[in-house]
């Protein structure tokens, strides 16, 4: 499966207003697995996955909620981090290469997890 | 929380403290607040294998672990240590609620880690002079109660004396120490020996505790408590 952020499909434009508060909702409860699903195209900032993650879902993750999830993926080696050359305040992320691997699993088995619900729904 | 999370801690602890605990330490700069919270919850999660999350407003993470290094206080995998220094840079252009984001950093480590139990902010004073609330008092009444919902025991550093004339605590901070299940402070007193630290809980709820100040000492192995220091 291709996990390129490209490949997600554009919830600002398909969604309404009546799914919104649910989209809202996973998007929050799952949001370690789109801020890794943001981190396999480039390596990126905190401020940058929050605007990314706004400007694709119309979804805005707090920052309280982000940092966190960066620090602890950090702590279990599944980010590197490293300060912009020249600005030491600005740290970057990018997935390791055990990283890399959990987050296409993860966003695999979340996509098969949301079609097996939809099915579930509309039966 | 066990009472025998330091060295010496069951000379002034008699039962452990209760989940959901809020408690100040308090006391002037240099009397060993944050590496007295930092040692009791390093020992507490290596021996329990339980989570915790130290809280810094006042230095980043690797500065703070230099200073505890320094003390002879080991980390462990299990006590993470939350910074906002990315965070204020990436986001200086914007007004970040600092209360309510620390109240998110505590659910975000709560949701990823069940047995998260221990909780320190450092500082108080660090959260107020950066925070913009009309109502301080209605906010800290709810930030106690967020705690006390997460079923943490939670330490907040505060810098604070007390008058040497009345003992009370200065009017600003007396809300804190109102609303807080426990407050312990540490000082520093001068004697026949020379300077001492001293460590006394002057408050625990439900906890049977001494009154007296103990001596607070620290050497190659962190920190201990030691006898009554009088």
């Amino acid at each position: 499966m291709n996990t390129s952020v490209e490949n997600v499909p554009d919830l600002c434009e398909s969604q309404e207003d009546c799914c919104k508060k649910f989209v809202d909702r996973i998007i929050k409860t799952n949001r370690e697995i789109f801020i890794m699903l943001s981190l396999l195209e480039k390596q990126m900032c905190g401020y940058d996955i929050i605007k990314e993650i706004f400007s694709r879902c119309d979804v805005f993750l707090s920052q309280g909620t982000v940092y966190p999830i960066l620090y602890t993926l950090e702590e279990e080696g599944m980010l590197h981090a490293e300060y912009s050359k020249g600005d030491m305040r600005s740290k970057k992320y990018s997935l390791t290469p055990r990283g890399r691997e959990a987050a296409e699993k993860d966003v695999e088995d979340f996509a098969k997890a949301l079609e097996q619900v939809s099915f579930l729904v509309k039966r | 929380m066990q009472k025998n999370a330091i060295n010496g801690l069951d000379e002034i602890l008699f039962v452990e403290i209760p989940e959901g605990s809020v408690i100040l330490v308090t006391g002037a700069e240099g009397t060993l607040k944050s590496g007295l919270a930092f040692s009791m919850m390093a020992n507490h999660v290596a021996a329990n294998d339980e989570h915790a999350l130290y809280v810094t407003l006042e230095q980043n993470s690797e500065s703070h672990l230099r200073n505890m290094n320094s003390l002879g206080i080991k980390k462990g995998s299990n006590l993470h240590i939350f910074d906002y220094r990315d965070m204020r840079y990436e986001w200086m252009n914007s007004e970040l609620d600092l209360i309510k984001m620390t109240e998110e950093v505590i659910d975000s480590y709560k949701d990823k880690y069940e047995d998260l139990t221990l909780f320190a902010l450092d500082s108080l004073n660090a959260l107020y002079s950066i925070s913009e609330h009309d109502n301080m008092r209605n906010i800290i009444y709810d930030f106690f109660s967020h705690l006390r919902d997460k079923g943490l025991i939670s330490f907040l550093i505060m810098e604070s004396d007390r008058s040497s004339i009345s003992g009370q605590f200065s009017q600003f901070h007396q809300t804190e120490h109102y609303l807080a299940d426990g407050t312990i402070e540490l000082g520093m007193i001068e004697g026949k020996g020379g300077v001492k630290r001293y460590i006394q809980i002057l408050k625990m709820r439900a906890t049977k505790h001494a009154m007296e100040k103990h001596q607070l000492t620290i050497d190659e192995n962190g920190i201990s408590i030691r006898g009554p220091i009088y």
